[in-house]
């Protein structure tokens, strides 16, 4: 049963065996599996139940239905964007499903600097198949690099710089290029046509527009999660109270914290640590029409200055990126003829961006209002040095692939190069916050992984220490940035802590 | 001929301090991705729904018609779209914290050439050339409160503009496949 809680009309009191916060690639996938072992499960969801009849593919309609604090979510300085989802399927929903599992040298530097000896390839591939089983992960075909993501590789290669083609989790895709605005065609295999049906069919009981706002424990144990049936624009309408010994926080790295905060549990690493995989973009201005919001929006992948297995600490990877007008309009700088000369070229535009895998580490912290914590984020001179000496990458490949001119988008006054420029013109501008806009759609490690309190936030299964029934199952858990895409990462953890939950037997009832 | 400022501009500071304590919000506004405006659902009611007064929207237009001026004659007049009530619309929809700075902002620009720039005329009184002119003070001002108030007013106006089917055969954008017959 999927029901959005307004419909109810009356107060939410419910007893389970397991109530899951969260319904994106953690809170679905352990929804799913301890519903499909027969445990009785309650999701919550705060974000509504959209379906693919209501991606309608424009801008102004779906960014506010999809995304967190409708797009707006930010750090306090308001200079880097958080892009989380905000609906039944979480971030799943808009995400460009890029398919990787953790890497090896990820996966090894967990296990050798944080003594997360149980985290190896072998012990997680079980996971990773049957989330890749659910995802219908598959290779991109050649056919299916569209003209964006093939300019990026041809610049790439002329460049002789590393890069793949990557898979991903689609079926039958038509390549419109809206995947970002969600799939109107049920195509993108997200957690919204995956997982969550399986949870439902199962006999999950899934609530949309429900919103945790407090866990409660007694003894070192979860008892119940307390919340509000919300509205469209978040205002509470009715109470709910699901009582359950096993509890499972994914509600993502911004508000898994935050919900942890406000309920006085998880001790002082709580918030901490938060990796972002800040990014910053170049516009690549080319002299045919290229289209590149059509066919998939990111199936090339420049791994070149990004060497895990010398450095898991550090390294950057370039991205393929297009928008549509008004998300082009409003990275461009400027105003009125010279803004407008630029648009003319909207059809002529390839971008191309630099995501980090990043060593600063911020910081969330319960704000004033409910479901709106205050970020702190404020790149490290390394960090902010790598991102500037990724743009001048990027500016090298668009230029490589045949762009005439890129464009930095710097405020208020841009970085503008001709073919034949000299890029490392951007080092001298460098990166700096509220400058250039940057973005992140990756927040992270907020409620991180460890051997013990000290370390983490929670155990090597997920479970928060000191109080035993209540897990995390987001990219909150991750020890330090992931460095790559972390669709499959989330998906696979979650699926482990499931079925940790499901080995150690029955709990108390609440 | 010179206009005097309203009365609640005779002290502009205090109005710029009252600006400066919403920079957060503005920085917001200035910086969002997309802007990403309840709009377009809720701009089809926007003749019942007025975030702005009359003098307001007057100024919102002067303004959003240089953001999104591109010099040929043949692209379809502000005034034929529905740009304007999409700006309302979300201005009407979004956080109250967020907006709340966004009719004092437009005051401060219709003001701004005299308060600013020691020119003698309101911003909608001056020719294209004096409004961009203008608008390029607020966008490369040392005050940072004014470069956000700036980046807010842009964001706005761009996507009022560029969310109207009018804007897109300039640039190429063939709109959603859903709308066509032929999504091939």
């Amino acid at each position: 049963m999927i029901a959005n809680l307004l419909d109810r009309g009356a107060d939410l009191v419910e007893r389970a065996d397991v109530c899951v916060i969260g319904s994106g690639a953690g809170g679905a996938v352990a929804a799913a599996e301890l519903a499909a072992a027969g445990r009785k499960v309650v999701v919550l969801e705060q974000g509504h139940h959209w379906t693919a009849r209501d991606f309608t593919q424009r801008e102004d309609e779906m960014l506010p239905r999809l995304f967190e604090e409708g797009g707006m979510r930010m750090t306090r300085d308001a200079s880097v964007t958080i892009l989380q989802g905000r609906n039944i399927g979480g971030s799943t929903v808009h995400n460009l499903c890029y398919a990787f599992r953790t890497p090896d040298p990820i996966l090894r530097m967990w296990r050798e600097e944080h003594g997360l000896t149980g985290l190896s390839p072998e012990a997680l591939e079980p996971s990773f198949q049957r989330v890749e089983r659910q995802l219908r992960v598959k290779q991109i075909q050649e056919h299916q690099v569209n003209s964006l993501n093939r300019i990026v590789r041809a610049g790439a290669e002329e460049l002789g710089y590393s890069g793949f083609v990557t898979r991903h989790n689609r079926e039958n895709c038509i390549g419109a290029g809206y995947c970002i605005l969600g799939c109107s065609y049920d195509a993108k295999m997200s957690m919204l046509v995956t997982y969550v049906p399986r949870a439902d069919a199962a006999g999950a009981a899934i609530y949309a527009g429900a919103r945790a706002e407090r866990i409660e424990a007694e003894g070192g144990r979860v008892r119940r999660v307390l919340g509000s049936a919300v509205d469209l624009d978040g205002r509470p309408r009715a109470s709910i109270e699901v009582q359950a010994p096993v509890v499972v926080l994914a509600a993502g790295a911004v508000a898994s914290p935050d919900l942890l905060l406000r309920s006085g549990l998880g001790g002082d690493a709580v918030g901490r640590n938060l990796h972002l995989h800040p990014s910053v973009m170049a516009a690549g201005f080319f002299d045919d029409d290229l289209h590149a919001y059509r066919g998939i929006p990111q199936s090339y992948y420049i791994d070149q200055f990004i060497d895990l297995e010398r450095d898991p600490h550090r390294g950057y990877v370039l991205m393929p990126i297009a928008g549509f007008p008004v998300m082009v309009a409003t990275q461009l700088p400027g105003f009125g003829r010279e803004h407008a000369r630029r648009m003319r070229g909207f059809s002529k535009m390839a971008g191309l961006l630099v995501l980090l895998h990043d060593r600063t580490a911020g910081r969330v912290e319960s704000g004033g209002a409910l479901a709106k914590p205050k970020i702190g984020y404020r790149l490290e001179p390394d960090d902010a040095r790598q991102l500037a000496e990724g743009l001048v990458h990027c500016a090298e490949v668009l230029f490589a692939g045949g762009a005439r001119e890129v464009v930095i988008p710097y405020q208020p006054e841009p970085l503008v190069l001709a073919r034949g420029d000299d890029p490392r013109a951007i080092l001298e501008r460098g990166v700096v916050q509220g400058e250039i806009p940057i973005a992140s759609t990756h927040p992270q490690s907020t409620c991180r992984m460890g051997v013990d309190e000290a370390a983490g936030v929670v155990d090597p299964w997920g479970e928060v220490f000191g109080v035993r029934g209540l897990f995390v199952a987001d990219m909150s858990v991750f020890p330090t940035s992931l460095g790559a895409p972390p669709q499959i990462t989330t998906a696979a953890l979650a699926d482990r802590t499931a079925h940790h939950i499901l080995a150690r037997g029955s709990e108390p009832a609440a | 001929m010179a206009s005097p400022p309203p009365p609640d501009f005779a002290t502009s500071r205090r109005g710029f301090l009252r600006l400066a304590g919403s920079a957060t919000a503005l920085a917001a506004l200035a910086r969002i991705p997309a802007v990403p405006a309840a709009a377009r659902a809720a701009a089809r009611g926007a003749e019942r729904q007025r975030f702005f007064d009359p003098e307001a929207t007057r100024v919102l237009t002067a303004i959003v018609e240089r953001m999104v001026d591109d010099g040929d004659p043949a692209t379809p007049a502000l005034a034929d779209t529905r740009a304007i009530a999409t700006v309302d619309a979300l201005c009407g929809a979004l956080d109250p914290a967020l907006t709340e700075p966004l009719p004092l902002l437009l005051r401060l620009v219709e003001w701004g050439p005299p308060l600013f720039d020691l020119r003698f005329s309101r911003f909608t009184r001056l020719d294209p050339e004096g409004r961009d002119a203008a608008l390029r003070g607020w966008m490369t001002s040392r005050f940072e409160v004014r470069r956000m108030g700036f980046g807010a007013l842009r964001n706005l106006s761009m996507l009022g503009w560029y969310s109207q089917e009018e804007s897109w055969p300039a640039i190429g954008y063939a709109g959603p496949l859903l709308d066509r017959q032929d999504p091939a």
